[in-house]
């Protein structure tokens, strides 16, 4: 079998391909494919739906009606996707290396609120977070905070939704990779750099917490430029105090295809995802995914839904590759092998 | 309803609401629109469950009595409905005591599923059978009268056979009848109707009986205001704000009444537009004042007495949810039977004595009256015929113009 | 925010003696180092588990009326009658079933997949990458309904009418996908010269996989499976198209959502989750006593 192996080199990745990808040609891409077709309908339910290609106009009708709804999904789906990682990296980290016997235990608490019911964890949230309960009161114990301060109903709760829904898929990616990560590189690392990274700590957390700040500070109408500033400064002590020159080059660029996993997988459900604005939104917050779910369920517009869909898809795509090319996960894997 | 509605809790007994049963239908309403008279028929667990209906003296004997059933019924019967909408057995919760009649009569097994959740979605998952010419595997579905509408403007009902439903024919009321939405009047049974006003908390807003409140911006319910976002409800109340006719849906109309929820939007005052979620809003104390189902409210009034339902001076709005026999199902005939079945005055009391609307069968009332006196004094659940005066049926479109009202909509709900 | 050190380690004890110089990051970097890490992954460990404390909480709740929204009483009645509610436990029985098959073959099939894209470079990879991406971009209710005019369009058995094996292929078709990318995270930078080893040892592609691939790789794959159990055990849109006359769990609370969830709906849910983190504290003690001995 080796040598058959060997003289046939694609026999291998072939045998490994099949089954999933089969599956997913039929059961998937079969059934896309029909529906891309059917973005270049014309007509409705009662008349029938002719096919033509002039009917791009789909496409076109999709991006210059529904673009702020794309942007708004691209903005909370990104924010969510940093909250994650905030979340998530310094999470597994621990769990990874100070976790001991209790590792596999701690990972599981962190996903098996997941295995409850989504309805019952976002009816826990808005019992946690409504206008009368404690935690709301609390805030407005504080001064400066006006008296229609709310949570619910906020771009805050649809962001916050989000990023609860997808945390482990966050979390799950980085612990996998973190924990393969072998202790004996950072301890070596730590003897040659030592200190904290301090300007490039700085700088990181600037972009990071002012561009959260930010993202939060528009979607809510509250002076962006303020907030993005206060978090850049927020995020800049952080980096500055925390963020050490071993960690930065050692344990992650050793942690990136975690990351990078963890990213798309929270990233690219997200920005579809309309469950959280549906329930935790007001009209102002939202998504691409409400406007398709509206345009196929109630409007029956199924040409315009699965345009919508599609410049979804498509957009995703381009994002997938990008980020692949600038992390370029093929020359991580090979400098990481060298190290 | 808006005066006497703070004993309302107090009137369901303990046992009903733990049994999960909110209340029973309306005999008032039927008595206002259909003539009934208070007269007593047998208990429910009169009707002997082998033999046909009980014959009461009520004006519906005569035609029960006929109930020779004119098809061979089949060995099951697949039935989509809403949850909480059948009769459940007290002691044990997988039973429906109607439905295990309608078996013990015909020895039909009843597939009874609660999976609709929502018109839109079930029509999703029907939509490419029915268009395909398939069997969608139900036969009987239960539809909100818009949604029964369309699939019958789009030719995916079954016809109701005469000779299979004599209660259908006999015991209909009145007002349900001659609907322009279904000319013949043989493709749908009406099953359930309920009210839309104004759910609200007067401890926060005080007392309120116009829909100006909607559209008002008062910092006593500023921003803690939901509305529904089931379109002909939020766009019929709209409508009746500005003196329009909501049984006369014009394009003109429309534009009026979303330019009015647009301003109400810009205004801050409205926080969403939620379908049922808007009864937990109401009750955290999330909003202080809601458009509301009248069924949900009696729910809401038993977890937080001092809420109110009214249905405002400027008008309310009423829809029913009705039984279709989808085209092409496999047992169309016992379908129809079972429809029926649930026409005959003995029956719908025993399922109105569990689900809290509006029923459509005239003579159920008078069974309720003798059985349930004190549901049947209930104002929330038995509306003076003042109260049902006040109410609209949202009108008929055409594909086009349903088309037209549900993107104006989105374009206020933020969807579109 | 990210607290993310390198300081803190596994081999706290062992370095204790000969901590780095650390003399430069002063006294905050140092109780950075000891405290600030654990404090700030407890508080995350808080954050998920709260949603599930109210769940438990409101287990024992005593509502008036149909609907579990707010709190008014204590009672364990609901816990001495878990499934008192007319189709509960079919739906339970149904999704776990769902669940676990979906989850075993999606993990299969993924991570075969994870593997010849990670260690094979073969003609259209890219086509089989962009494959794997898209079902993860492509709406639910797109999805659903796409697969859906297949199974009518195909109208005959096992796809029509709707039943349990076409919930199967829908789960199955939206799982693999994640389980793809999760075990890609954790090959990508394996060093390949243990396999290349191990080759040379086993001259044997499926002895060096069994003994040296599948053991390095297992993290990622049981990582997937956590992944791929979770989004089936909730998936709602998906389902409700392929479901046909049968209903699972979710669509099951979906249904009851409208009026008031019953009680026992979260008496389900607090078992499961209790069930599940029970059974990993069963097994890491008694793998931490078989350690010891």
């Amino acid at each position: 079998m080796g040598t058959l192996l060997k003289r046939h080199r694609w026999i291998a990745p072939v045998a490994l391909l099949a089954p999933g990808v089969l599956w997913l040609l039929v059961f998937y891409l079969y059934p896309a494919l029909q529906m891309f077709q059917s973005s270049f309908w014309s007509g409705t339910l009662e008349t029938g739906f002719t096919f033509s290609w002039d009917n791009y106009t789909n496409y076109t009708k999709a991006l210059t009606s529904y673009a702020p709804m794309y942007a708004r999904s691209i903005m909370y789906a990104g924010a969510a996707t940093v909250l994650t990682f905030l979340i998530a990296y310094p999470l597994a980290y621990t769990i990874a290396f100070r976790g001991g016997r209790f590792k596999n235990l701690l990972l599981f608490l962190v996903v098996a609120p997941f295995f409850t019911s989504f309805l019952l964890r976002t009816i826990s949230w808005t019992i946690l977070l409504s206008d009368d309960s404690p935690i709301l009161r609390v805030i407005h114990m504080f001064p400066g905070v006006p008296p229609e301060f709310r949570l619910l109903a906020t771009p805050i709760a649809v962001i916050s939704g989000i990023t609860y829904a997808f945390l482990p898929f966050m979390t799950l990616p980085v612990y996998v990779a973190v924990e393969k990560i072998d202790f004996r590189l950072v301890e070596a690392a730590r003897d040659l750099y030592a200190g904290p990274w301090r300007p490039g700590g700085a700088i990181v957390g600037f972009i990071v917490g002012g561009g959260l700040a930010t993202v939060l500070g528009v979607a809510f109408e509250w002076d962006f430029l303020i907030t993005g500033l206060v978090g850049g400064v927020t995020g800049a002590a952080i980096g500055w105090f925390f963020i050490s020159e071993s960690f930065v080059r050692v344990t992650f660029p050793l942690s990136v295809p975690g990351v990078f996993a963890g990213s798309l997988l929270t990233f690219i459900p997200a920005i579809g995802d309309y469950v959280n604005a549906e329930l935790l939104g007001n009209p102002d917050t939202t998504m691409i995914g409400n406007v398709i779910q509206n345009k196929f369920l109630t409007q029956n517009d199924y040409p315009a839904a699965s345009a919508l869909s599609f410049m979804l898809m498509a957009g995703v795509l381009v994002v997938v590759a990008v980020y692949a090319r600038i992390l370029g996960t093929e020359e991580l894997s090979a400098s990481a092998g060298r190290m | 309803m808006t005066r006497d509605d703070q004993t309302t809790p107090m009137l369901i007994s303990r046992r009903r609401v733990l049994a999960g049963g909110a209340l029973a239908g309306v005999a008032a309403f039927l008595a206002a629109c259909g003539g009934t008279k208070p007269l007593v028929t047998p208990a429910p667990t009169a009707v002997p469950p082998t033999s046909g209906p009980t014959s009461g003296p009520s004006a519906s004997a005569a035609a029960t009595a006929t109930a020779a059933p004119a098809a061979t019924p089949s060995a099951e019967v697949n039935w989509a409905n809403w949850t909480y909408y059948i009769d459940v057995d007290d002691a044990d919760p997988n039973k429906h005591p109607t439905l295990d009649k309608f078996t013990a009569k015909y020895g039909t097994k009843v597939n009874y599923s609660e999976v609709v959740n929502d018109n839109e979605e079930f029509f999703g998952t029907v939509q490419p059978a029915l268009q395909g010419g398939a069997d969608t595997g139900w036969d009987v579905i239960t539809m909100t009268d818009w949604m029964a509408a369309k699939l019958i403007r789009l030719g995916w009902v079954e016809q109701l056979t005469l000779a299979n439903r004599p209660n259908f024919t006999a015991n209909l009321g009145d007002t349900y009848k001659g609907v322009n939405w279904d000319p013949t009047g043989d493709h749908h049974a009406p099953w359930q109707s309920g009210m839309t006003g104004l759910g609200f908390d007067p401890a926060k807003t005080g007392e309120l009986d116009s829909l100006e409140a909607f559209f008002t911006a008062d910092p006593r319910w500023t921003g803690k205001v939901d509305l529904l976002s089931e379109m002909r409800d939020a766009i019929g109340l709209t409508m009746l704000k500005l003196g329009l006719d909501p049984a006369n849906p014009t394009r003109d109309a429309c534009d009026k009444a979303v330019a009015e929820l647009k301003k109400a939007r810009d205004a801050k005052i409205v926080r969403a537009f939620k379908g049922n979620a808007y009864a937990e809003d109401l009750k955290a104390g999330n909003v202080v004042l809601a458009m509301a189902w009248s069924g949900d409210m009696v729910q809401v009034l038993t977890d937080k007495p001092g809420m109110k339902f009214v249905v405002a001076k400027e008008g309310g709005m009423l829809w029913t949810d009705n039984n279709l026999i989808p085209k092409g199902a496999a047992h169309k005939g016992t379908a129809e039977l079972l429809i029926d079945f649930y026409y005959q005055p003995e029956i719908a009391a025993e399922v109105e004595a569990y689900v809290n609307y509006i029923c459509p069968v005239k003579g159920a009332a008078d069974v309720l009256m003798a059985t349930n006196p004190d549901v049947a004094n209930n104002p929330l659940i038995f509306p003076p015929a003042d109260i049902l005066a006040k109410l609209h049926i949202f009108g008929g479109l055409s594909e086009a113009d349903e088309t037209y009202f549900n993107q104006q909509f989105a374009t206020v709900t933020g969807k579109g | 925010m990210a607290a993310a050190t390198t300081h803190p380690t596994p081999g706290e004890a062992r370095s204790a003696g000969t901590r780095p110089r650390g003399g430069a990051r002063g006294v905050l970097g140092r109780m950075a180092d000891k405290y600030l890490l654990i404090v700030y992954s407890a508080l995350a460990v808080i954050y998920l588990l709260l949603p599930v404390f109210v769940i438990i909480l409101f287990s024992f709740n005593n509502p008036p009326g149909r609907s579990n929204f707010l709190w008014s009483g204590f009672t364990l009645k609901y816990w001495l009658n878990p499934l008192g509610v007319a189709g509960l436990g079919d739906a339970v029985l149904l999704s776990l079933e769902i669940a676990l098959i979906s989850t075993i073959i999606s993990t299969i099939l993924g991570t075969l997949v994870a593997i010849a894209l990670e260690r094979y470079r073969f003609r259209g990879r890219a086509g089989v990458n962009a494959l794997v991406f898209l079902p993860m971009a492509t709406p639910e209710i797109i999805m659903g309904a796409s697969l859906l005019t297949l199974f009518v369009a195909i109208g005959a058995a096992p796809f029509f009418p709707l039943n349990f094996a076409t919930i199967l292929i829908a789960h199955v078709m939206f799982n693999i996908s994640y389980v793809v990318v999760t075990v890609r995270a954790r090959l990508a930078g394996f060093p390949r010269h243990l396999e290349e080893a191990a080759a040379d040892l086993y001259a044997n592609e499926w002895e060096t996989f069994r003994r040296v691939t599948f053991p390095l790789i297992l993290p990622g794959v049981v990582a997937g499976a956590l992944l791929a159990f979770s989004l089936s055990i909730d998936d709602f849109v998906i389902t409700n198209f392929s479901a046909g006359k049968t209903q699972t769990f979710p669509m099951f609370i979906y249904a009851k959502a409208k009026i008031g969830i019953p009680v026992q709906v979260n008496v389900i849910g607090t078992s499961i989750f209790l069930i599940a983190v029970g059974a990993v504290l069963v097994t890491t003690l008694a793998s931490r006593r078989s350690n010891k001995r």
